[in-house]
C-alpha cells in the first residue's frame, strides 16, 4: 500500500527529528517555553503534514506529484524542527539544527518547481480534452448507457453555433428507432439498452468531426450538422438511416431487425428565429416525426 | 359508510409495483441499501425479492420511488419506470388488460381497478359526445390523474409515470401510437425532451389538471391482439378476488365530485367516512392537504371539464357549482388557480384546436 508506506515515512522523519533533539539537546524548563512560537511552528507543521498526505492520496504518481509532495514535506519537517527548538536548547556550536530549520525556504523552493511544473500539465490536460471535444463532441457524457451528451447539452451547442455562424448554415436531424418500445417489451429493457448502445456506434462512424450526435431522450437521437442545410442534413440522415437497417444485430440469438425514422429541419440563426427560438424548432420537429410515425 | 385507507397502511402487495421498481433500479446499477432505506422492506427480502404476501404501505412505495429517483438520478427514470409499469405482473387483472379489445376496454379496466393497479395515483376516465355542449364541441375523451395518498414532491414524477404506463400500454397493444394530448399542472420541465419522446409532442403545461386526451372515435376502434372474451372471463376472476379500499384521497375526491354542487362540508364528510371530523382533518395533514384544498380541487376541475367538453361560459359554471352570480365565481377560481377563467379557457381552447 503506497499510502502506508507514506504514512511511515512521514512519521519516521517526525520521529528520528524528535530523538535528535531529545538526545541532543537539554530540556528546557516550562517557565522558558513560548507558547505563541509552539503554536505557530507546531501548526504550521501540523498543516503541511495534512496537505502532504492530501497530495499523496489523491494525485497519481509522477514528477509533479513527487515534487509537491517532497516540497510539502520539507516545509513540515523543518517547522518540527522549528517547533521542537522551543522545548530543547541546542548547544550554539552544533549547525545541524540550523540545517534542519533551513528545510522550510528549501521545501518552498521545490514546491514552487512542482507548482510550475504543474501549471505546465493542466496546459497539456486541457489542450488534449479540447482535441477529444472537437473528434467526438461526447466529453460531457450525460447519459450512462450510451456516453453521448444530452438533449440540453444539444441546445447549448446549437446556441454557440449560431452565435459563433450567425449567417452559416446548420441542420438537425432527429432519429427515432421503429419499434422500440416493442423490442424492450419482448426482449428486456436490458437489449433495449444493447440496442441503443449499437445505434450510437453505428451512428458515430457515419458522421463527420464537425457533427454532434446527443441522445435526446428514450429511443430518440439528435443530430446537429454545423455547415449543411436541410437538403444536405436529409442526404446524410438517409444514409444513417441506411446503415442501421444494415447491421445485424442479435438479442441472444434471435435477429432483431433496426430501422430508423428520421425528421430534419435548418437550423440556422435566421431559420430559429423565425420558428420562435432553438427549443420551437425542436419541439416543431418532435412533432413532425411523431406524425410520420403514425 | 365509504370505505378508504390512510397512507401508513399496508396495502400494496411487495411483489407488484414496488418489485418493478425494485428491478429497474437494480438494472441500473443502484445500490439496495440506499433503494431500501426508510421503505419497511428490507427486512422481508429473502433472496433479494420480497416475500410472497408481503405488504407495503403506499408511504413506503412513495419513498422507494423517491429512493431510486435519487439513487439513478437520470430525468427518465420516471419514464422508464412507467414503460413497464402496465399491464404489471397482478395475475388476471393484467391478463384482462392484455386481452382488451379496445382502448375503451383498457381504460375502463384501468380505472375501475385503480386500486390494484395503479394504487399511489387515481386515474379517471371522462368522456363527452359531440352533441352535449350548446356550442357543439368536440366528442373527446380525458382520462385525469389525482392524487391518492399525498404524493407531494413526487407527484409530478408520478404522474409521468403513470401517463407513460398508459401510452406504452395503449400503444403496445393498439399497434400504434395514439395521438394523445396531454395537459399538466406544473410549469414546463427543463427535461422536456423526456415528455417528447416517451409521451408524444403535444403537452401543455400549467394546466391546473394533470390529464391525457384523445378524440373519442379511439375508443372503440379494435386493438389487434385483443379478444372480449378472454378479456371479459379474465375479469371475471378478478371481480371474485375484490380489491383493496382506495387511498384516501381518492375517496374523498370521489365523494366530492358526486356532491360538489351541494357545498360539501368537514363534518358531513367525516361523518361519511365514518371519523370525527378533528381525525379527519388531522389524517389530511398527515397526507399533505386540507379539506378545503381538495374540495377546491374537484371544483376546479369540474369547472375545467365543463369549459372543456361543454364550451360552457362562466354563467353555467356558476350556476352549475352553485355560486349566487358569476362575478363571485371568477374571483373564486382566480383563487383556486391563480388565473381567471377566460385566461384558462383560452389555454384549454388551444389545447383542443390541436385536434384538428
Amino acid at each position: 500500500m503506497p499510502a502506508q508506506r507514506h504514512a511511515v515515512i512521514v512519521a519516521a522523519a517526525l520521529g528520528a527529528c524528535f530523538l535528535l533533539y531529545a538526545v541532543f539537546g537539554v530540556a528546557k524548563a516550562s517557565n522558558e517555553w513560548r507558547l505563541m512560537d509552539i503554536v505557530g511552528e507546531g501548526g504550521t507543521a501540523l498543516v503541511a503534514l495534512a496537505w502532504t498526505l492530501v497530495v499523496l492520496t489523491s494525485r497519481p504518481g509522477g514528477r509533479v506529484t513527487r515534487l509537491l509532495a517532497l516540497g510539502l514535506g520539507a516545509i513540515m519537517l523543518g517547522s518540527w524542527a522549528d517547533c521542537l527548538d522551543e522545548f530543547y536548547r541546542i548547544d550554539k556550536a552544533a549547525l545541524w539544527d540550523n540545517a534542519l530549520e533551513a528545510l522550510v525556504p528549501a521545501g518552498m523552493a521545490v514546491l514552487t518547481a512542482g507548482l510550475f511544473f504543474w501549471r505546465q500539465e493542466q496546459v497539456r490536460l486541457t489542450e488534449h480534452l479540447q482535441k477529444r471535444e472537437r473528434l467526438f463532441r461526447q466529453h460531457r457524457a450525460f447519459d450512462k448507457v450510451t456516453q453521448l451528451a444530452d438533449a440540453a447539452y444539444l441546445r447549448e451547442q446549437l446556441r454557440r453555433e449560431q452565435a459563433a455562424h450567425p449567417q452559416g448554415q446548420c441542420a438537425l436531424v432527429l432519429l427515432d428507432i421503429d419499434r422500440f418500445h416493442a423490442i424492450n417489451r419482448e426482449h428486456g429493457h436490458a437489449e433495449g439498452d444493447r440496442v441503443l448502445q449499437a445505434v450510437s456506434h453505428m451512428l458515430l462512424l457515419n458522421l463527420r468531426n464537425d457533427d454532434l450526435l446527443c441522445r435526446y431522450a428514450g429511443d430518440r437521437f439528435a443530430v446537429l450538422m454545423p455547415g449543411l442545410d436541410e437538403v444536405a442534413a436529409r442526404a446524410v440522415a438517409l444514409h444513417l438511416c441506411g446503415m442501421v437497417e444494415r447491421m445485424r444485430h442479435h438479442a441472444g440469438a434471435v435477429r432483431v431487425p433496426l430501422t430508423l425514422r428520421h425528421g430534419c429541419a435548418g437550423a440556422s440563426a435566421a431559420q430559429t428565429d423565425g420558428a420562435g427560438g432553438v427549443d420551437a424548432v425542436l419541439a416543431d420537429l418532435a412533432r413532425r416525426i411523431d406524425t410520420a410515425a403514425a | 359508510m365509504i370505505a378508504w385507507r390512510l397512507a401508513g397502511d399496508a396495502t400494496i402487495p411487495a411483489q407488484l409495483q414496488p418489485a418493478q421498481m425494485l428491478d429497474y433500479a437494480r438494472s441500473r446499477d443502484a445500490d439496495d441499501a440506499a433503494l431500501l432505506r426508510g421503505t419497511g422492506l428490507a427486512e422481508s427480502m429473502p433472496a433479494g425479492l420480497p416475500a410472497p404476501g408481503t405488504l407495503v404501505a403506499p408511504e413506503g412505495v412513495l419513498r422507494l420511488l423517491a429512493n431510486t429517483l435519487r439513487a439513478l438520478d437520470s430525468p427518465d427514470t420516471s419514464f422508464m419506470l412507467g414503460q413497464q409499469l402496465l399491464p404489471g405482473h397482478d395475475g388476471a387483472l393484467s391478463h384482462a388488460l392484455l386481452q382488451a379489445p379496445s382502448l375503451r376496454h383498457a381504460l375502463e379496466t384501468i380505472c375501475a381497478w385503480h386500486a390494484r393497479l395503479t394504487p399511489l395515483l387515481r386515474p379517471r376516465l371522462q368522456v363527452w359526445s359531440e352533441d352535449e355542449g350548446e356550442g357543439g364541441g368536440q366528442a373527446g375523451v380525458a382520462l385525469v390523474w389525482t392524487d391518492s395518498y399525498g404524493a407531494h414532491g413526487l407527484r409530478a414524477a408520478l404522474v409521468e409515470m403513470h401517463m407513460t404506463a398508459v401510452v406504452a400500454l395503449c400503444r403496445w397493444l393498439g399497434g400504434s401510437r395514439l395521438p394523445w394530448r396531454f395537459c399538466f399542472n406544473r410549469a414546463a420541465p427543463r427535461h422536456v425532451e423526456q415528455h417528447e419522446v416517451h409521451l408524444g409532442g403535444e403537452l401543455r403545461f400549467g394546466c391546473h389538471l394533470d390529464a391525457m386526451l384523445i378524440d373519442a372515435h379511439w375508443l372503440d376502434a379494435p386493438w389487434p391482439r385483443g379478444s372480449a372474451l378472454g378479456a371479459a372471463l379474465a375479469l371475471r376472476t378478478v371481480a371474485a378476488e375484490g380489491a383493496p379500499a382506495p387511498g384516501l384521497l381518492a375517496a374523498l375526491y370521489d365523494y366530492l365530485l358526486e356532491r360538489v354542487r351541494a357545498g360539501p362540508t368537514l363534518e358531513q364528510t367525516a361523518a361519511d367516512f365514518g371519523v370525527s371530523p378533528a381525525t379527519l382533518k388531522r389524517h389530511l395533514q398527515r397526507h399533505g392537504t386540507h379539506f378545503q384544498a381538495e374540495l377546491d380541487q374537484v371544483r376546479t376541475h369540474v369547472a375545467l371539464w365543463l369549459f372543456h367538453a361543454r364550451r360552457a361560459g362562466n354563467e353555467q359554471v356558476a350556476q352549475y357549482l352553485g355560486f349566487h352570480d358569476s362575478a363571485n365565481f371568477r374571483r373564486s377560481f382566480k383563487r383556486w388557480t391563480g388565473q381567471t377563467p377566460a385566461l384558462l379557457r383560452a389555454a384549454l381552447g388551444a389545447a383542443g384546436a390541436v385536434v384538428q
